[in-house]
């Protein structure tokens, strides 16, 4: 605490000399105060965060029926969709998705996060510009634009794979549609991933890379055992918060759903499993637990992926 | 501000800037000192260009298409103009109700609307109990700064389905604040500027203010706010972006189109496309949202030096 700190104010000097326990107890006065900064958020948080998840956990125990109305159902819900294979699918369909798109996505956010830090390209700064670009166009504009891009009769894509020799190809395919999906989501987030990586790789000292110069050391070796590990615990931060995000992979899946009815499901993620099961069946009781286990295996991949983290050391 | 205040302002701001690109300079080395031959840094920057080309191919395409007429777009190749150029016939089909399911502009205006209610709602919260979290230790602070990060592992469909059935009990569907108030509860703007003020509001400062004799909410508003604008821009940013770019909620919230923003309207049209033949929908599709990104693309070129990412790690150290 500064000295400053530590001095009674003017006004308790003039009413009473001052006690060792005084200047503590005066921090402690305006200390309290800070709870009211907080209120305005906390009754926000409360009622549009913690009421609906606990809303969430409560609607998830009952069970709507026609003839006989709401009754407690206790883990009736839960069992069917823990032995749904339907919502399982999903799930390692995202899982799947993650594990491909955000180690591809960081890789190539890392490298050109690196160019752009080390000064190796021109016209540096123009392309982290464009490249930042995606993070300002909406999930639904992103998925249509790519939607046409990619659709199997009309889009330039198609057209370009026959160009070059590749026919038949169907991008819309349900062998393909995932790896679409992932370059969309490539497309969606590299640049955001970058500017984050830059700023850590700013952050390294040049003196560290002097020395390294001066110890011979080459420009790939810099770039892998100088500069990598000391962005390491933003990578570890992309990485959890990356795995949040593709677990509910959501907007691009049923905006091609629009265009290609046949190559998604229902069921095609986890929230589209939820969504469908509530807004369009109707079962918001079933839905509510769906998106319980959802959230709770978002929790424990992403959590568990920090562990893993901090038990290898990799996290300082 | 007194007038003569105010060229030496500028001159400060733009001695600052001056200052950030030394200081930028210095942080890197030449590239010769790598070792580095000619032709990798060429290289290395066809590379760059080759996905810089990759990022732009769907933005070109929204631009030469938002030209064409619906036959045109299926028929004529993607990355060249055909006749008849028809962009700004296409552009006047979003002041109107094309197929009787809404209004671009009106999407538009609430798209605005949501976003600065939203964006400036989150970022006042976040201000306030950023500073709250940063700047005063109270019983339990510690556990409701856990608490609130904790929220960022809660799936948006946990959250989202729920108020639904919640809202559908107290009369919020189809109402705007029934987007908007949810949109103002950021856990990660609250943490953002939680960071910022640690490192850029001194508690000595603030203790000094009080040794004067000035109240908490003075000191707050005189004192701490002007020192937080670069964190409040980059949490206004991210927050306005959050509410533009949302589709989820409301497309769960809203049945009546002239509520719809402009994500949900697109999503529609796209799918109406498909399904009914007869009204030229793609062509609305296409300039639709070209017009969608150009906001958000400007709003971020303007307010690029604002926009402080390094604020997303700031305490990563910690």
């Amino acid at each position: 605490m500064s000295s400053i700190a530590m001095q009674p104010s003017r006004q308790a000097d003039q009413l009473k000399v001052p006690r060792r326990s005084q200047p503590q107890r005066q921090q402690h006065r305006h200390d309290r105060r800070g709870i009211w900064f907080i209120v305005p958020f906390l009754v926000a948080f409360l009622m549009f965060m913690v009421a609906p998840l606990g809303y969430a956990i409560y609607t998830s125990l009952y069970t709507t029926k026609i003839i006989g109305g709401t009754v407690f159902s206790g883990a009736a819900n839960y069992s069917q969709t823990l032995t749904d294979g339907n919502f399982w699918s999903g799930v390692v369909r995202v899982i799947i998705f993650g594990a491909i798109q955000i180690p591809l996505m960081l890789a190539i956010a890392f490298f050109f996060a690196t160019v752009f830090d080390l000064g190796v390209a021109k016209f540096g700064r123009t392309f982290r510009t464009i490249f930042f670009i995606p993070f300002a166009v909406p999930a639904v504009v992103g998925a249509v634009m790519w939607a046409f891009l990619l659709e199997p009769q009309f889009g330039p894509f198609t057209h370009a794979a026959n160009a070059i020799g590749i026919h038949n190809v169907d991008f819309f395919s349900s062998s393909l549609m995932l790896p679409s999906i992932i370059v969309i989501a490539i497309w969606e987030w590299t640049g955001y991933n970058m500017v984050i990586l830059y700023t850590a790789l700013r952050s390294v000292p040049r003196d560290v890379v002097e020395a390294a110069i001066l110890d011979h050391a080459s420009f790939w070796k810099i770039i892998l055992r100088v500069k990598l590990p000391m962005v390491r615990p933003a990578i570890v931060l992309l990485v959890f918060l990356n795995s949040i995000g593709a677990l509910q992979l959501f907007t691009e899946p049923l905006i091609l759903q629009y265009f290609q009815p046949q190559a998604i499901s229902v069921n095609y993620t986890p929230t589209l499993y939820i969504y469908n099961t509530a807004i369009g069946a109707g079962e918001y009781n079933l839905a509510a637990a769906a998106a319980v286990v959802l959230g709770a295996v978002i929790v424990v991949i992403s959590v568990g992926s920090l562990v893993f983290r901090r038990r290898k050391g990799q996290l300082a | 501000m007194t007038a003569s205040a105010l060229p030496r302002q500028a001159e400060t701001r733009r001695d600052r800037r001056r200052l950030q690109r030394l200081e930028e300079e210095a942080r890197t080395i030449p590239a010769k000192r790598y070792g580095l031959r000619r032709g990798t840094v060429t290289g290395l920057t066809v590379l760059c260009l080759l996905f810089a080309i990759f990022i732009l191919i769907p933005i070109a395409w929204i631009v030469i298409n938002s030209t064409k007429t619906q036959s045109n777009i299926f028929e004529t190749s993607g990355f060249s103009f055909a006749r008849p150029f028809v962009f700004f016939h296409n552009f006047s089909l979003l002041f109107q109700n094309v197929d009787g399911y809404g209004t671009y502009t009106r999407w538009l205006a609430n798209t605005a609307l949501y976003a600065l209610l939203g964006g400036v709602g989150a970022t006042a919260l976040a201000a306030f109990a950023g500073y709250g979290f940063a700047r005063y230790s109270f019983r339990g602070s510690r556990a409701m700064f856990y608490l609130v990060i904790s929220a960022l592992l809660v799936p948006i469909t946990a959250i989202t389905l729920p108020l639904y059935l919640t809202y559908a009990k107290v009369h919020l569907i189809n109402s705007i604040w029934g987007m908007v108030l949810p949109s103002m509860v950021s856990p990660v703007g609250v943490y953002l500027m939680k960071v910022f003020i640690e490192v850029s509001v001194p508690r000595e400062l603030l203790d000094a203010a009080r040794i004067d004799g000035a109240g908490e909410v003075k000191i707050f508003f005189r004192l701490a706010l002007p020192l937080m604008v670069p964190g409040l821009m980059t949490v206004l940013l991210i927050s306005v972006v959050g509410v533009w770019n949302n589709y989820f909620l409301p497309l769960i919230i809203f049945s009546q189109n002239q509520l719809y923003p402009l994500t949900v309207g697109i999503g529609l049209w796209a799918q109406r496309a498909q399904n009914s033949g007869n009204a030229e929908l793609f062509p609305l599709v296409v300039v639709g949202g070209l017009v969608t990104i150009i906001p958000l693309i400007a709003l971020f070129l303007i307010l690029q030096r604002y926009w402080r990412s390094g604020l997303l790690l700031g305490s990563l150290a910690s």
